[in-house]
């Protein structure tokens, strides 16, 4: 019996005491209003029903983690996994063949060794689907019961739903909060069995990176972990090149939807250019590898560069560039339209035209969002990976020419994450102390970011 | 229609406005107001919520310009030159007449910055001691030197209310305006700063033509030589402020100086 069937009868039974405890709620009202009752009855439905929901949910979810244990041990205790041998890899798969029979979702045996075991399966699961039914039951019917006993006039079940309700809805919005922690806890700890292989200096300041990945993981040479390399690539990639071509854009693009554009050309172009936010990033992976790189290539060797790459920073970068836009863009406009049209209009009144009432009092005064928003857009870029995959190269490179091919942090992460070597290697867990240097890097960006994002609410409420 | 007292027409008139209709969309919010403003006077605008006389005070500079709906029609003459016409320009235009808006609206900039902004834009100073005497100046006039000369890098939106509105004030008379409008210029500040703000109105009226909207009669009574009242977008009554609030011709005019609405 699946855990959904469990729960179809805890819903069965939440809308039984539902009903139940709207009935004996109703019987409560009086014309007196000394012994009006204090919760309206829709309150004591809600507080019986999830009195019965709740305690079952838990049930269920703690029996479906334990039920296949249970069933298991009962079958190792029965005279035919006697047969059985003792430990490995056969006895795993004897048992698991023997459970997918018995659950039906097999039509028989492989190994003929497991046959007898599939009729103790049938009878232990049988067994504890009957137990987990049962207990179901009992307890939607004991926390219903005891719901529906509390139930009184002067019951204030309003105020315990509105709890309740209010404590699953903390409990949704920690999920994500966890699972960063989660994410942040399983890397601290692959990482430190890196820098136990490679010292954190060695890979922090390190200017060659190349791990070998057929090398034994004991013969690692440290000094082909130094990262340096990917965090320049990173940074000119993400941080520079891209940035030189979405500040000027995003920031232009947002003035004149802001100040100058016909309110009609704004409700085409503002929705349009945060399409472009929308779109899948492999698909700008594929304009950046596809036609982007090659022509910077040509347009290269074409003005007589030798030694032009089509893997180079600047194609990826200024995809990547073209890709953050809408970031920029939709920032400094919210920023600028923050700016009270007061100030505007004591520019303009001051007879200031409206380029200089821009430059001069509406630009400065939305900075501190403008700022915000391109450090988040910088935290995108560096963390960005489809188009660096596609477009930059997997070598890394430490060159200060745009045009050779470098490589990126997510790159390296990637390509190391998706080969064939054990976890244990160095070169794997450097995925990780990698993938954590941006992590930290990215938090403090959104951090600072929102930071200064507040600070300037503040300033104009 | 419009009771203008004997004598309000000016042959020295530094704004003359003749059938001034003002449209926003298909609504109409001014309806057909002449006037002449006196250089020497100051003039004000009295009448209840929404009777259209900040949005007449927003014609003289051309201020119903940032508004895309709104539009304007008539003659508005500002010493004999068509203000909408081909040889006013609108950025002259404000620097001839400057504008203090209701609420305090320093520039997040420091107080001397507030103040050179105009000087600057409109080219007024050549070297920063020339921008300096302007800002001295512009201060003292404004009554707020004494306050502010010590921190002059400050923020201006660290001032109090009071003093932010006249921080806007010696803003307005640094570029060295004809005329200067105020609309509702004390409205959102506390008695005593209001007082100061309507010492400042006398100390400067003469230098400069000043035209103040106002919700408050007794403001109006206090600051002013000469007040129009303006009721459902048209000036009912414009005469001498004495006039208007001892010996009203209209009865709209009456019943609003009495209180009987508004």
């Amino acid at each position: 019996m699946s855990p959904i069937t469990l729960i179809l009868i805890a819903i069965g039974l939440g809308l039984a005491g539902w009903l139940a405890g709207r009935a004996k709620a109703w019987s409560f009202q009086s014309s007196d209003p000394a012994h009006r009752p204090v919760s309206r009855p829709i309150y004591h439905a809600w507080y019986v029903a999830l009195w019965v929901a709740l305690p079952v949910l838990a049930f269920v979810a703690i029996w479906s983690a334990i039920a296949p244990q249970l069933v298991t041990q009962s079958v190792l205790a029965s005279p035919a996994a006697a047969e059985l041998p003792a430990f490995g890899f056969e006895r795993d798969a004897f048992l698991g063949e023997a459970r997918a029979v018995a659950q039906g979702s097999a039509p028989g045996v492989f190994n003929s060794d497991a046959e007898p075991l599939v009729a103790p399966f049938r009878e232990a699961m049988t067994r504890y689907n009957i137990i987990g039914v049962i207990v179901t039951v009992l307890i939607a019917v004991a926390g219903g019961g005891f719901a529906f006993l509390r139930l009184r006039p002067d019951f204030r079940a309003r105020t315990r739903v509105e709890r309740t309700v209010m404590a699953i809805l903390l409990l949704a919005s920690l999920v994500a909060i966890l699972t960063t922690f989660g994410i942040f806890a399983s890397l601290v700890f692959e990482t430190v069995r890196f820098f136990g292989m490679v010292s954190p200096i060695e890979f922090l300041f390190g200017t060659k990176w190349g791990p070998d990945t057929m090398v034994s993981p004991d013969a690692v040479d440290p000094s082909r972990y130094g990262a340096v390399p990917l965090f320049w690539g990173t940074i000119f990639i993400g941080a520079i090149i891209a940035m030189i071509v979405a500040i000027p854009l995003g920031l232009m693009s947002a003035i004149y939807l802001t100040q100058y554009a016909d309110p009609r050309v704004r409700t085409w172009v503002k929705p349009l250019l945060e399409i472009l936010a929308g779109v899948p990033t492999v698909v700008y992976g594929y304009f950046a590898a596809l036609t982007v790189a090659p022509a910077i290539r040509d347009a290269a060797v074409a003005i007589g560069i030798s030694g032009a790459s089509t893997e180079s920073a600047l194609a990826a970068g200024v995809v990547m560039g073209v890709m953050i836009i809408p970031f920029v863009s939709s920032m400094a406009d919210d920023s600028m339209a923050a700016v009270p049209s007061a100030m505007r209009d004591g520019s303009l009144a001051m007879g200031a035209t409206k380029s200089e009432t821009i430059r001069r009092v509406l630009f400065p005064a939305a900075l501190p969002g403008i700022v915000a928003g391109i450090m988040l857009a910088v935290s995108r870029a560096i963390g960005e990976t489809m188009i660096v995959v596609m477009a930059a190269s997997p070598a890394a490179n430490l060159t200060l020419n745009p045009l050779e091919p470098m490589s990126t942090v997510t790159v390296q992460i990637v390509k190391l994450l998706t080969g064939e070597q054990s976890t244990d290697h160095p070169a794997t867990l450097s995925a990780f102390a990698l993938g954590f240097v941006l992590f930290m890097v990215t938090l403090a960006l959104n951090f600072i970011a929102l930071r200064v994002v507040k600070r300037f609410r503040e300033a104009y409420e | 229609m419009t009771v203008i007292h004997p004598n309000m027409a000016d042959e020295n008139a530094k704004i003359r406005a003749r059938d001034v209709c003002v449209y926003y969309g298909d609504k109409q919010a001014i309806d057909h107001v002449s006037i002449d403003i006196s250089p020497d006077y100051v003039t004000a605008f009295i009448g209840p919520s929404g009777c259209g006389k900040s949005t007449f005070l927003r014609c003289f500079n051309r201020m119903n310009d940032t508004i895309p709906s709104a539009r304007v029609t008539g003659l508005i003459e500002l010493e004999g030159d068509d203000i909408h016409g081909d040889r006013m320009d609108v950025v002259q235009l404000r620097a001839r007449v400057g504008m203090v808006f209701q609420k305090p609206n320093p520039f997040p900039k420091s107080i001397y910055e507030n103040i050179a902004y105009g000087p600057k834009i409109h080219g007024l100073a050549e070297k920063k001691a020339d921008l300096d005497v302007i800002v001295e100046r512009s201060l003292t006039r404004a009554g707020l030197w004494d306050e502010v000369k010590d921190r002059l890098e400050d923020s201006g939106t660290a001032l109090s209310g009071g003093q932010q509105q006249r921080l806007c004030i010696a803003r307005a008379i640094a570029v060295d305006p004809e005329v200067i409008l105020m609309d509702e210029p004390a409205s959102a500040l506390d008695p005593i700063a209001t007082a100061k703000i309507e010492e400042l109105i006398d100390e400067l009226s003469g230098r400069y033509a000043i035209v103040i909207v106002t919700h408050s009669m007794q403001q109006a009574a206090r600051v002013s030589q000469r007040t129009a009242f303006f009721h459902l977008g048209k000036m009912v009554e414009y005469g001498p402020t004495s006039e208007i609030f001892t010996n009203p011709i209209e009865e709209r005019t009456k019943d609003y100086i009495t209180g009987r609405y508004g």
